[in-house]
């Protein structure tokens, strides 16, 4: 067998070593500061995630109005909810949401990279930036949500949408059913990133 | 051709992986940390400088110049974050910043001893223009009066470019037919000119519809759309050069 094909027996205790060296090397040049790297993965935990687009989406399942200003002019709708500062920044720079109906499944991809939300879905998830989702799901859709758990039936149509230019998307999944005396908050908990994202839906439980 | 200009549609790959979690390791983390704060302090921005020593440019289309030009093969051995580790770690060597043998003997240091402390240095103004980038973003549109060739409803057909180095144009849309599906408002630029392939200066963008069974003939599922955001340089009129609208 080729050596291209054999990894090296320690391969994750290398690449700890390896980038801790490259960041005390960074530190030390003068390049970043000591708090840099704890500064940005601290941001993705309090200020650009998830928990802004649940927010996002348990809107529009209680106000239709402003779910049709959301996919109509999504950055401007969103600048309406109280969310941290930075809803338009990196990578959210242009975003669009679409919206599944009964009769309309979405599917966000990216099959150049891995282009994702980051102020309302923060980072991507494995699965995303797997080759081989990246690869199967432009072509056989179904195939794939039937592997995510999500078989869809026949006559509902699948949108998929590649992201390869300056949009970021996401999905406005569907409210589920037995959620009418939940309240906002309580909707929020419903709405994971994979159904943000079209591999899943939202449950009532 | 590159491979990974050509993901979408192939076959013969196996399941997917349905991994919820972002970082599946630890390091993981750490090198996501270092690329947004390069993203964040390259010269290109308009932010207020800093005593931080990095003075070139490393955007998103560095990164991805750099896992499109690995043997493809090995794009598809490494993991998502194994590949910015070799990449990032070979700029900062080619440009200066660090030596191999001096990034490979600290290696060496922390894998004998994995607690061994980071230096303690650094100006919080570094930190601060790290957040303010994350905050304000770096929008690629432009206010420049533009020509937007078609409309929502044109037929268009998509060339098939030069791509040397890097491009945003995913292949398996190329030479095919589609219809225009929305016209973004505005005129936006990419990351760095692409040369050959055509883009970087502020262009439309248009959102075009694409039929799977055009696509792949008798081999995409049934009851599906593909749509794909593509810069106005990739998209053409119909062969005849007139306008048309799909029916």
């Amino acid at each position: 067998m080729s050596e291209r094909f054999i990894y090296c027996e320690d391969r994750e205790a290398y690449s700890t070593a390896r980038v801790r060296a490259l960041e005390a090397l960074l530190i030390k040049k003068g390049v970043i500061t000591e708090r840099t790297v704890d500064t940005v993965l601290e941001f993705f935990e309090t200020k650009m995630g998830p928990f802004n687009g649940a927010k996002i989406v348990a809107r529009a399942w209680v106000d239709p109005a402003f779910r049709e200003r959301l996919l109509a002019d999504t950055p401007k709708a969103i600048a309406e909810l109280d969310l941290p500062d930075g809803m338009a920044g990196a990578e959210g720079e242009h975003m669009r949401a679409v919206a599944n109906t009964p009769g309309v499944h979405n599917l966000i991809i990216c099959t150049l990279c891995s282009c994702y939300p980051w102020p309302v879905l923060g980072l991507p998830p494995y699965w995303y930036k797997d080759p081989t989702f990246r690869s199967r799901a432009a072509r056989e859709p179904r195939a794939v949500l039937d592997e995510f758990g999500l078989p869809l039936a026949k006559n509902i149509k699948i949108k998929v949408w590649d992201s390869s230019a300056q949009i970021r998307w996401f999905v406005v999944p569907e409210r589920p059913e037995g959620t009418d005396a939940m309240w906002e908050g309580e909707l929020e908990a419903l709405v994971t990133p994979e159904a943000m994202m079209g591999v899943a839906v939202s449950k009532a439980t | 051709m590159k491979l990974q200009h050509f993901l979408g549609g192939l076959e013969g790959l196996g399941s997917v992986s349905t991994e919820t979690r972002v970082f599946v390791e630890p390091w993981e983390k750490r090198i996501f940390g270092i690329h947004t704060a390069m993203m964040a302090l390259s010269a290109q921005l308009p932010l207020p400088t800093t005593p931080s020593v990095f003075n070139t440019i490393w955007t998103w289309a560095d990164l991805r110049k750099g896992a499109e030009s690995l043997n493809p093969f090995d794009y598809f051995k490494f993991r998502y974050y194994e590949k910015w580790l070799g990449g990032i770690s070979g700029y900062f060597i080619e440009r200066g910043y660090i030596t191999a043998e001096e990034l490979n003997a600290l290696t060496d240091e922390y894998y004998q001893d994995p607690s061994k402390p980071l230096p303690v240095a650094g100006d919080a103004a570094i930190d601060e223009r790290v957040v303010q980038y994350l905050v304000e973003g770096d929008s690629p549109r432009r206010d420049v009066t533009i020509t937007v060739d078609f409309s929502v409803g044109d037929m268009v057909r998509i060339k098939n470019v030069p791509s040397v180095e890097h491009t945003r144009l995913p292949g398996f849309l190329r030479n095919k037919t589609g219809t225009v599906e929305t016209v973004y408002p505005g005129a936006y630029t990419y990351l760095c000119d692409t040369g050959p392939d055509g883009i970087g200066p502020a262009m439309a963008v248009y959102c075009v519809h694409f039929d799977p069974a055009e696509l792949w003939p008798d081999n995409a599922e049934p009851n599906f759309s593909l749509y794909a955001d593509l810069y106005a340089h990739y998209v053409a009129a119909m062969d005849n050069g007139t306008t048309v609208k799909a029916t």
